[in-house]
């Protein structure tokens, strides 16, 4: 489990002073979707992962890749540059980090309104999470281009 | 647009403060709890996706379930990977990935896939990347790119770190296959690979050159630090001198 301290000091060490140094949200319009049963959800993670012809990731990046709906998974691999998370969860099954399946899953069963024919992966491991405003901006604003009610953001 | 959030760390949720998130218990890599357990993770996200109607101001809940199956912390390889090498570095690891060839063949025969490969090798040229990597360890240059026909994927020293990935995952490969009632953890997963394998023993070696080559080049120790996990590389830190940032690769 990932309480601070379970993990290596160092590491703990680090990640809180990456918390410390992090932005703050302030919210200034509290939004009140849709019912859940009439929403589109799109997934949007920092799991580095992408399709096996699209470019690495590489430090400090900025950029995403798009998923789509119907992912092919033994088309994806993940150029996340960190060491330091557990890969073989998501080796033997990419939903553990990328539940695309699972949204399927909710919408087959009328929990959810839909799937989004396009997802969003990034590469976290940067230490200035405001670099990511203008890509961010974007992915937020194509996903409402398509319809999309709800991003579940889903880290690794 | 609304938005749910799974956090995995979170005293840098409590931070951020977004309007809604699900702090869960899981380590890092695994936020939606256990792979393989569908029903698992379909709670993980009906908690979550359920706040976008229970919040009315930015709220964090803490899902209250430990993700089960996560492994063993101590563990023990059943395969015998003591194996006559020519006496080198690059011969032992040859020899190690070769012991390991028919487990992992059968996780990539059962899953129907792959993540071998970042370094710009096809799934079948491990023998290749095991090579190279064996003869960085030997040679110290982690500046010049690898002889030979491999349309490598990215440029010294950043090949590393994924020539090294491109490895790893293979042993996981060869871990998830061998009969047992659960694969290792992560913290158990990388105590064998650098306590017991000769992958690990390379990269380390490998760790020493980027260490040596990274007083004229930062982005040598940066590669270091993203080839070997926090806690195995004598005794150093990984991120002690990163918290300013860096540049981009490219």
């Amino acid at each position: 489990m990932v309480r601070l301290s379970d993990l290596h000091e160092s590491e703990a060490e680090h990640l809180r002073a990456r918390a410390d140094a992090m932005p703050r949200l302030e919210c200034e319009q509290w939004i009140t979707p849709k019912p859940l049963s009439e929403s589109t959800v799109a997934i949007v993670s920092t799991c580095g992962m992408h399709r096996r012809d699209d470019p690495p990731f590489t430090p400090g990046a900025v950029d995403y890749r798009l998923m789509p709906r119907g992912v092919d998974w033994s088309d994806i691999v993940m150029s996340h540059i960190s060491a330091n998370f557990d890969r073989s969860g998501l080796a033997d099954d990419p939903n553990v980090a990328m539940p695309l399946d699972r949204l399927e899953e909710l919408a087959a069963a009328g929990e959810i309104g839909g799937v989004s024919q396009w997802h969003y992966t990034f590469m976290g491991a940067h230490p200035a999470p405001q670099m990511f405003e203008q890509s961010g901006t974007e992915v937020g604003r194509l996903l409402a281009d398509d319809g999309v009610d709800v991003a579940l953001l889903v880290p690794i | 647009m609304a938005t749910a959030s799974i956090s995995l760390v979170r005293e840098q949720t409590e931070r951020v403060n977004p309007p809604r998130a699900l702090w869960v218990p899981f380590p890092l890599g695994r936020p939606l709890g256990d792979p393989s357990d569908a029903d698992f993770q379909l709670d993980v996200m009906r908690a979550a996706l359920d706040m976008l109607s229970s919040a009315t101001e930015p709220t964090i809940n803490d899902y209250p379930v430990e993700a089960p199956g996560a492994g063993p912390e101590a563990w023990t390889c059943p395969l015998n990977l003591a194996v006559p090498g020519d006496g080198s570095l690059a011969g032992q690891l040859t020899a190690e990935v070769g012991r390991l060839k028919p487990w992992a063949a059968e996780t990539r025969r059962q899953r129907g896939r792959t993540t071998f490969g970042l370094s710009g090798a096809s799934p079948d040229q491990v023998d290749e990347v095991a090579a190279v990597l064996g003869a960085i360890a030997e040679s110290g240059n982690v500046t010049d790119p690898p002889a030979g026909d491999i349309e490598w994927a990215h440029d010294m020293p950043l090949l590393i770190r994924h020539l090294a990935e491109d490895l790893r995952s293979y042993y996981h490969e060869a871990i998830a296959a061998q009969p047992g009632d659960t694969p290792p953890n992560h913290d158990a997963l990388n105590a064998w690979i650098f306590g017991d394998t000769v992958l690990g023993e390379v990269l380390v070696a490998i760790g020493d050159h980027l260490t040596a080559a990274g007083e004229a080049n930062p982005m040598a120790t940066l590669v270091r630090n993203f080839v070997i996990p926090e806690g195995h590389y004598r005794g150093i830190a990984n991120f002690e001198g990163i918290q300013g940032g860096y540049q981009r690769a490219d």
